[in-house]
């Protein structure tokens, strides 16, 4: 074992990080807030709105990630006069920008479904007895709907996140050097791909140990009655 | 303004159907205040329907519903039916109603203590110290001191039952609606909730109690109310109703009810 190639390819992998955890994170939080209003539609009363909903839920759970990286990324190059018509083209000439979109639909279309099931999953009983005491619309899905869906919800939203980490590594396919970009450079150096990867692989497995951890207790936090023996998501 | 001139509540002619089922046909009844007054009939006679048509959880097709004098307002709906006509109307009023539902209905995010302020503080504005110094009054009342801190999960259907009814009293209502509040329990759980509700109705509260349970019925009500098949079939005092009913359908649904 060549320990200081080892630390070394560590150390420079960990300059990855950042931008891994960026994108995976602005996507989550973006991704989040695009899937509950895509819930919101999926229940709407106007049907246009739920079928747009449902396609959009259809096409991007249907579709690789990959596949809608590169569509994004390359696919839409070839429309760049257009694009600079419209004053977008500096959005989608940006790898950065293109892979966070890709990565943000995707996981908004996951994050849709299990919000709806969340809200879904919400005892008509418990919303009765708030109505029951004199509470309405947005009380009522501040206190009583939205608390009640997120204790639902939350294990499969972990599980949500989790998986939007690992898949910031396809990101390198589209030149950004994020934890597995870099990998691939070092590689192309060094021709050691099995430690690199090797080492690489550790540093995925850390952070979503790590995440795994947190989610876990914040379902400790949100949901203390349903004791799940503080069992942290699992990673896949 | 007590007995008589404005009642807690005052239902008058309504009517109510699900599709083709009609299940409330012309209810007219009162309650006056510090009145108990049990509702009786055999599954499926609409004595929940009736109750949820005076908070309104289900809207009556016909007829009239006023709490502490005021009308419910309703209007017509586009395509049939009718809906609240003001949704602040409705809220405040509801707010006048304390219920108690067969399945409790225990919000399971919270914790016993905060499903009693819930109501007070979100709805009613009350100062959070307040509300609480309040509900550990209620809790002790219903004696669930000891589990507060517990969620719906953790505790017995029994215990959830006087949850719930602590968390309906602490709106200071001026009616409480108990739908079958014993039914959902094992039987060795029952006394401990009819024994709350034995307390309130001693202490004079306004009550409307949809009960299986004919001697409590008997012992605790004012006026007892017998609906068949959507209509009131008898009412009268419990000595009559249960002593010697005008009805024979009354008469047999008692015989029946004592016999099990
Ligand atoms: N939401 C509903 N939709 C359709 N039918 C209903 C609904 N609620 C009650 N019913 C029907 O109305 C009738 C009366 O119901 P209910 O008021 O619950 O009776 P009870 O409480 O006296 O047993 C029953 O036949 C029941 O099936
Ligand atoms: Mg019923």
């Amino acid at each position: 074992m060549d320990l200081d190639f080892l630390w070394t390819t560590f150390v420079r992998l960990i300059g990855g990080v950042p931008l891994t955890l960026q994108l995976a994170f602005s996507s989550i939080v973006l991704g989040l807030a695009l899937a509950v209003l895509l819930a919101v539609m999926m229940r709407s009363w106007f049907t246009p709105l739920a079928w747009a909903a449902d396609g959009f839920v259809f096409v991007f759970r249907g579709t690789p990630l990959l596949v809608q990286v590169f569509l994004i990324y390359y696919g839409l190059g070839q429309f760049r006069p257009v694009l600079d018509d419209m004053g977008i083209w500096w959005f989608f000439r940006s790898p950065y920008y293109c892979a966070l979109l890709a990565l943000t639909l995707n996981t908004a279309a996951y994050g849709a479904e299990i919000v709806r099931g969340g809200l879904q999953s919400v005892p008509h009983g418990q919303i009765e007895a708030a109505r029951a005491f004199g509470m309405s619309g947005f009380t009522l899905y501040r206190r009583i709907v939205a608390p009640i869906a997120l204790r639902q919800a939350l294990p499969a939203y972990g599980n949500e996140i989790i998986l939007m980490i690992k898949a910031t590594s396809l990101c390198s396919t589209i030149t950004l050097m994020e934890v597995t970009g870099l990998a691939h450079r070092i590689i192309s150096e060094t021709f050691r791909s099995f430690e690199v990867f090797f080492v690489a692989g550790a540093i995925y497995l850390a952070i979503n140990f790590a995440m795994s951890r947190l989610i876990g207790l914040a379902e400790a936090r949100i949901a203390p009655d349903l004791d799940q023996a503080s069992r942290p998501a699992e990673v896949h | 303004m007590k007995n008589g001139s404005r009642p807690a509540v005052a239902v008058e002619g309504l009517t109510k159907r699900f599709g083709p089922l009609e299940v409330l046909k012309g209810i007219t009844l009162e309650a006056h205040d510090g009145e108990v007054l049990a509702i009786l009939g055999s599954s499926g006679s609409g004595k929940s329907t009736l109750l949820r048509c005076i908070n309104m959880l289900e809207v009556p097709d016909g007829g009239t519903v006023a709490i502490a004098g005021e009308p419910i307002l309703l209007k017509e709906k586009r395509g049939g039916g009718r809906e609240p006509a003001d949704g602040a109307q409705l809220d405040r009023l509801r707010q006048k109603l304390g219920m108690v539902f067969q399945s409790f209905n225990l919000w399971s995010h919270l914790t016993v203590l905060e499903n009693v302020t819930e109501a007070p503080v979100h709805v009613q504005k009350r100062p959070k110290a307040e509300a609480t110094e309040e509900a550990l009054v209620l809790l002790d009342k219903v004696g669930l001191s000891d589990k507060r801190n517990h969620y719906p999960s953790q505790i017995s259907g029994g215990q959830a039952q006087r949850a719930a009814i602590a968390r309906a009293l602490a709106m200071r209502p001026q009616l409480m609606l108990f739908d079958e509040p014993t039914s959902s329990l094992d039987p060795e759980l029952v006394g401990d909730v009819l024994r709350v509700i034995r307390t309130l109705a001693e202490e004079g509260r306004t009550m409307m109690l949809v009960t299986h349970e004919m001697a409590f019925a008997r012992e605790v009500a004012s006026r007892v109310i017998f609906l068949h098949q959507g209509r009131v079939e008898e009412e009268g005092p419990p000595a009559q109703v249960f002593g010697a009913p005008k009805s024979e359908r009354c008469r047999q649904f008692i015989s029946s009810q004592l016999r099990s």
